[in-house]
């Protein structure tokens, strides 16, 4: 809305002064500069991974054959393992955190919740790698004994779950991977979702429970869709948090390159692909594969994250 | 708060319409907040069928009384109420806590031990209805906000479904704006609207008794005159409790008015009466617009 009644000039007209005009300046070019780097680095990227790309085409993203020997590289491999991981992560995280954030708002007394919630915001803090090694030491050894092999020994031959189980009996697998990527994006998303459940006004929920609603009632009928598109947005940044980890991804998810054939099958994601043979691209092809890798993460967490916003955005009523 | 003593100990004049034409009834209720005593042994009668009217300067209780009467109280933890409520017969207080209380307060006479039946606090709610001071319409159409709780407690056809939505938003006078776009938001009604919609959804249950808290405060006068019709209209069918701030509009609408004074109910009579002729001192002077 613009004031009704134009500027005293006398008092207040320093738009023209020096120091406004360099204020003025300065927050110009911090934003310009912003938008310059991102531009630099998707060109960059593109620059960078252009042979790999002129060289296989569309191959590139359809072709699982990733061997640096005979100078092959197709990415599908990657791109699954990451998109795979990354969706289990988010179906295991999910109903977690929503859980955690309802209860926090709506049954925990007040004198708990307050250092359970700043418990929650610490979480999300450990560094990743931390999660890594335990889930290299701890969850893989754990996983492998007590619940990937008797799946295994279970599983009539031939059946589904013979297939969806295969795999190396080690615990490093797009399934532990995943397990470790809820773990670290839970808090998170918790931590989101409570600030979001805090926002339905009071009155809205008193009016709810004067229709006579049990807790749960209120929670899925008025709390939940009053921050529906809120919600959304937060499983994109959840997504998007999962779909770019990489060093507790690294360490636990074999690191195979081919394209995973079952959840308990090792493999890769893009992410731990650049991180592991980066040091040791020799080859030009290699390299350009590898930045041209980057710009496919890129563009996912990027698509991502744009539909984040536009949602979040829309949560204004 | 300096004059809390001498106000307790002033005459109070009730005039109470005859039990069996109650509705619901709270007997010598205390409220707290926490340790602070925010109603002191305050009667309030609710004849069946009629609008009573609570009035009295800015936190003198009125609201607090309002929120006992469905136990909407329960949601916040320190808060808790001492005394009877009756609902048909029916003590809405008689859980284990909350009669243990009144006997730490009266003794154990037979009066602690009358009624004791468990307490169902989501089906009280749904008997006793509520509109609040600001509109709270739920994030859905404004026909699922008129069916939601009708929904709660009972599966209806659909042509069942559209009958009740249709009469509830009739009776709130809302039906001839909204009947053509039923399926839309009610958050894109006007403040007026979506209170009337609020009504419409409490009174969709059917409830006993319907509590209005302030409904018309955050309404332009036009708002206000068709809530009000709304409300007269709707005395054939329901009991109603409203808390005003607007005296005029307690006396127009209402059949009883109480005032009420820090925590304490000094006057109950037939509206005309107590606005034609206070009989309290303090009643007086605030009808008069002498202080509030």
């Amino acid at each position: 809305m613009a004031s009704a009644a134009p500027p005293d000039t006398a008092r207040f007209g320093t738009s023209g002064s020096a120091g406004e005009t360099l204020f003025h300046a300065a927050c110009f070019g911090a934003a310009t500069l912003l938008l310059v780097t991102l531009g630099g680095v998707v060109v960059s990227l593109a620059i960078g991974g252009w042979p790999a790309i002129e060289h296989f085409g569309f191959g590139f993203l359809t072709s699982s054959e990733w061997n640096p020997v005979t100078e092959v590289y197709g990415a599908a491999g990657p791109v699954v393992g990451t998109l795979a991981t990354a969706l289990l992560a988010l179906v295991m995280a999910l109903p977690l955190a929503i859980g955690v954030a309802v209860f926090l708002v709506e049954f925990c007394p007040r004198p708990v919740a307050q250092p359970v919630a700043i418990a929650v915001e610490l979480l999300a803090g450990i560094p990743s790698i931390v999660y890594g090694m335990w889930g290299l030491f701890v969850l893989a050894p754990w996983f492998a004994e007590h619940v990937q092999l008797p799946l295994m020994m279970e599983a009539e031959p031939g059946s589904w779950q013979e297939k969806l189980f295969s795999g190396i009996p080690n615990g490093a697998n797009i399934f532990t991977a995943s397990v470790i990527l809820a773990i670290m994006i839970l808090p998170y998303m918790a931590a989101v979702f409570r600030e979001l459940f805090m926002t339905v006004p009071a009155q809205l929920r008193e009016a709810a429970y004067g229709l006579g609603c049990t807790p749960f009632e209120v929670i899925r009928a008025v709390v939940i869709p009053y921050v529906r598109r809120g919600m959304v947005g937060v499983i994109m940044l959840g997504l998007g948090r999962a779909l770019g980890e990489t060093m507790a991804v690294t360490f636990i998810i074999g690191n195979a390159h081919g394209f995973p054939d079952s959840v308990f099958a090792s493999g890769s994601t893009i992410a731990s692909t650049i991180a592991n043979e980066f040091a040791e691209a020799t080859s030009d092809m290699h390299s350009a594969a590898l930045v041209a890798l980057g710009l496919v993460l890129f563009l996912i967490t990027f698509g991502v994250l744009a539909i984040a916003r536009a949602l979040l955005g829309s949560q204004r009523h | 708060m300096t004059d809390l003593p001498s106000h307790l100990s002033e005459e109070v004049h009730l005039a109470f319409p005859p039990r069996d034409a109650l509705a619901i009834e709270a007997r010598k209720l205390d409220f707290f907040y926490g340790k602070t005593q925010a109603l002191y042994g305050v009667d309030l009668p609710v004849e069946r069928n009629k609008i009573t009217a609570l009035i009295g300067p800015s936190g003198c209780g009125k609201s607090t009384l309002l929120r006992a009467l469905n136990r909407i109280y329960d949601l916040y933890p320190k808060q808790h109420a001492v005394g009877r409520i009756l609902l048909d017969g029916h003590d809405v207080l008689a859980d284990r806590r909350s009669l243990q209380r009144l006997r730490d307060r009266d003794g154990g006479g037979d009066d602690t031990a009358m009624i004791r039946s468990p307490v169902d606090v989501a089906g009280l709610r749904a008997r006793v209805g509520m509109v609040f001071q600001k509109p709270t319409p739920f994030p859905m159409s404004i026909y699922d906000n008129v069916a939601f709780g009708v929904r709660l407690y009972q599966r209806k056809s659909r042509a069942e479904m559209d009958q009740i939505v249709e009469k509830s938003l009739r009776r709130a006078a809302l039906w001839d704006e909204v009947k053509d776009k039923l399926h839309s938001s009610g958050l894109g009604l006007s403040g007026g609207q979506q209170q009337r919609l609020c009504v419409a959804r409490g009174i969709a249950v059917e409830p006993d008794v319907l509590l209005l808290d302030e409904p018309a405060s955050a309404l332009d006068p036009v708002s206000t005159a068709k809530l009000e019709e709304t409300l007269i209209e709707l005395r054939q069918d329901f009991t109603i409790v409203i808390v005003t701030h607007n005296l005029q509009q307690a006396a127009r609408i209402s059949n009883y008015t109480g005032f009420m004074y820090l925590g304490r109910m000094m006057e109950f009579q037939p509206t005309e009466e107590l606005f034609a002729n206070p009989r309290g001192q303090r009643t007086r002077d605030y009808v008069t617009g002498r202080f509030g």
